[in-house]
């Protein structure tokens, strides 16, 4: 059973994602309401996915996935960002933080599901 | 197929709008007072406003999202240095966040016009567009009014189409379709995958950060894809990795590469590596553990739930403590009451925490309030300085919202009616600026709210005269009426003594709402002034809704409860302390050279009393409002906590009744509402 990570700081688009996520068969979904909390979520517990804001109070995502990617836990665990901007510049930094991908609010829960689905499959 | 339930998720929307409006107008309203605004600033409206356009249009509010996206592009230059902050940035940036509230509320309410939001969006850019040097490209913008995603934003293109995230998703899904849009993408790194390029989704192996010098390979119009690079020889056209829909791909540029690739996107990517070591830079980072990523949002019915078992607690407590009382070994019974005390102690340390949940600061109502003020000041060409403390006193969050009307109400009458034109306050030798005070604190169980300012103060001599004219009073009422009962008639239904109806108040509809809305709260409204030199509003609330320190009085063979925070003294009055006026029908309490009427319960009620005798029986003198009443009881009994009731639909005209609780022998308790008794009375 996969553990899936949500970290955004809208109580909204959390609910969305979590949504998305339970309604496609991901039922063990932890929330976290910015990056500070993502953080000690994701210490205190071992995730499969991580699914990140990127404009956040506490710590935005960039931060958090570069912080992330410090621990030997999440030095290969996926983690996707939510975007409104799918211009190069974000999709740069992304990839500088070591983001494995990114998916553009606003979203259909169908694409959500299938961006999650590959990279948990691989 | 899971399909967003956009009703709720407006609801959503709309909840943390007002949040993230209410943190905007703060930071303008202080970027315009002082003429500055520093990085933090506005890295915070940039956030605000970006989250805003991206939830909107999370839940198909297309328009409002392309208005929010109009100012968050001019942040974002604000932002990243290309724009410098300037004095007069504050007030239009206001005015276009005012324009986006507007857009919002029309936009729900689905009477938002083309022609209107293009007019709204023009008057923005047109403003906008006078800053910084490229105003000319802006005017271009203005001119292209095609609806656009340039900056990122998903917007329909087709009203039909209608959302895709939401609505339909196989119309979404069409259009991605058609239009190659992808939305996800992933990063990809063959680069660092030992053996050869077979695994086209190699970076899992990737170790961490730092590889940005591997070129980057993004098409320009994915909604989603993986973040990809795979070096590729530039000669080679890349393979198109694509899953069996077309509807999403991964890296590989599609069309992109016109010009040479590698060299176009290595400038790229060491354009984001400067610009990540400029953000390292300007935004300090907060690591530390805000009080906020430790919080959750609970609604509040379930803070409701909560209190209300405990209220069922309380009552089963009482029924036990009761049932104590009927036993007859000693010994068991004093043993049972110890523990029935500890028992009693535990649920009042669960009531404080429960109720402490529901506390929120006073900011939370205060900091609705310079917007306001700015606005009606700016409307009536008024000078305000407004100030509040107290901000930290905490107020029952169910309370919030019957306050805010009321404050919202009296405030704005005192701007208009109160505070003088700077003119006429120079001619009196006040300062230019009217002065507003917001004050709150808890005292003896209560929340006191005062407002306070140093306008012309109420012309009570207009008041009265105008309430005798709309036969709210008469003559011989308004003669014998001290000032501080005529100055409370600005509460009477239908007063208005403006001499022009402004847009702002004045229309004598609001003050007399302003003390229903309190008297809904359970508070009360205490008006001091003086003219020529302001008005102070008090407003007294208790400090909670839901549970209520009351004493069991006995009327002949009826129980009521009284409110103990009405209550201020208790006596066995004399013969000589009785006084009969007028008609010897009313009876008055001459209490240490005061008059207080006196109220015979069982007359009220209706019910057969024990003693007719004033000196047989007891009198409670209670507080309501400004004036004192006495009640006639026959006894009083123990002080005990309840839990409020509302009564039902067709019980609430009761006279002098104001809710119910449940007793501990399981029998309905009736709590007296004494501001109901002295009005019908008195």
């Amino acid at each position: 059973m996969s553990k899936i990570l949500i970290v955004d700081d809208s109580n909204m688009l959390r609910d969305m994602v979590k949504y998305a996520l339970n309604e496609g068969g991901y039922p063990d979904v932890t929330e976290a309401v910015d990056g500070a909390d993502g953080l000690v979520k994701a210490k205190s517990a071992v995730f499969d996915l991580i699914i990140s804001d990127i404009n956040m109070p506490n710590m935005n995502g960039f931060e958090l996935i570069t912080e992330l990617r410090k621990l030997p836990t999440y030095a290969k665990t996926p983690i996707l960002t939510l975007t409104t901007e799918k211009n190069d510049e974000m999709k740069a930094k992304g990839k500088a933080v070591g983001a494995t991908g990114w998916i553009v609010k606003p979203f259909v829960p169908e694409q959500l599901l299938k961006a999650v689905g590959i990279v948990l499959s691989r | 197929m899971a399909v967003f339930d956009i009703n709720k998720y407006r609801q959503m929307f709309l909840e943390e709008a007002e949040e993230l409006f209410e943190t905007i107008d703060t930071l303008l309203l202080e970027a315009e007072e002082c003429g500055d605004m520093d990085n933090e600033t506005v890295n915070s409206l940039f956030r605000s406003v970006h989250t805003l356009k991206g939830n909107s249009a999370s839940v198909e509010l297309s328009q409002f999202a392309a208005l929010a996206h109009e100012l968050e592009f001019f942040m974002d230059r604000l932002r990243n240095g290309e724009l410098t902050f300037e004095e007069s940035m504050a007030e239009i940036l206001i005015e276009g966040i005012d324009a986006l509230k507007q857009i919002l509320e029309l936009e729900l309410a689905e009477e938002l016009s083309d022609d209107y939001f293009q007019e709204t969006k023009t008057a923005l850019l047109s403003k906008i567009s006078a800053f910084g040097e490229d105003a000319e490209e802006i005017s271009l913008m203005i001119a292209n009014e095609e609806p656009t995603d340039e900056y990122g934003l998903l917007l329909p293109q087709d009203d039909e189409l209608c959302y895709g995230p939401i609505g339909g998703v196989s119309t979404v899904l069409n259009l991605l379709t058609t239009s190659q849009d992808d939305q996800f993408g992933m990063f990809e790194d063959e680069s660092f995958i030992p053996v050869g390029g077979e695994d086209e989704f190699g970076f899992f192996d990737e170790p961490i950060v730092s590889q940005t010098d591997v070129p980057l390979q993004v098409s320009d119009s994915d909604e989603f894809g993986f973040f990809d690079d795979e070096p590729m020889p530039l000669s080679v056209k890349p393979e198109l990795v694509v899953s069996e829909d077309d509807d999403f791909g991964f890296f590989d540029e599609m069309e992109v590469p016109k010009t040479p690739f590698a060299p176009v996107l290595e400038t790229k990517v060491s354009a984001a590596k400067e610009e990540v070591k400029s953000v390292a830079a300007t935004e300090p980072k907060k690591f530390k553990a805000d009080s906020s990523s430790n919080s959750i949002r609970v609604d509040l019915s379930k803070i409701d739930g909560l209190m209300n078992n405990i209220g069922e607690l309380v009552i089963a407590h009482s029924m036990l403590t009761q049932f104590t009382v009927m036993l007859e070994d000693q010994k068991i019974k004093a043993d049972l009451s110890e523990r029935l005390d500890l028992i009693d102690r535990h649920i009042r340390e669960l009531q404080e925490s429960v109720m402490s949940v529901r506390m929120v600061p006073m900011e939370t109502v205060f900091s609705k309030f310079p917007k306001v003020i700015r606005d009606t000041a700016k409307k009536l060409n008024k000078k305000i300085d407004f100030r509040y403390s107290g901000e930290t006193v905490e107020i029952d969050k169910a309370m919030i919202e019957g306050l805010t009307d009321p404050l919202m109400h009296i405030v704005r009458n005192g701007l208009d009616h109160g505070i003088e034109s700077p003119e006429r306050r120079r001619a009196l030798g006040k300062p230019e600026s009217g002065t507003l005070m917001m004050v709150a604190e808890q005292a003896n169980g209560q929340m006191i709210i005062k407002l306070q300012d140093d306008g012309g103060g109420i012309n009570v001599a207009k008041v009265t005269a105008k309430a005798v004219e709309n036969g709210v009073i008469d003559e011989h009422q308004a003669a014998s009426m001290s000032m501080e009962e005529k100055a409370m008639l600005i509460f009477a239904p239908g007063l208005s003594t403006a001499d022009a109806v402004t847009d702002i108040s004045g229309r004598g509809v609001g003050m007399d709402v302003v003390m229903s809305n309190i008297k809904k709260l359970g508070g009360v409204v205490k008006v001091d002034t003086e003219e020529g030199y302001g008005t102070t509003f008090t407003i007294a609330l208790p400090l909670t809704l839901a549970i209520l320190d009351g004493l069991n009085i006995r009327v002949g063979k009826e129980q009521f409860i009284l409110p103990l925070s009405a209550i201020i003294e208790s006596l066995n009055p004399s013969e000589d302390m009785i006084k009969h006026i007028g008609d010897k029908e009313s009876e008055m309490l001459m209490l240490r050279n005061e008059f207080i009427p006196i109220v015979r319960l069982h007359s009220i009620f209706n019910v057969e009393p024990e003693h007719e005798k004033l000196s047989d029986g007891l009198l409670i003198v209670v507080r309501s409002a400004t004036q004192k009443i006495a009640v006639f009881v026959d006894e009083f009994m123990n002080q005990q906590q309840f839990v409020i009731k509302p009564l039902d639909k067709n019980f609430r005209n009761a006279q002098g009744i104001g809710g119910a609780t449940v007793r501990g022998d399981g029998s309905i308790g009736l709590i007296i509402d004494t501001m109901n008794i002295l009005e019908k009375n008195y």
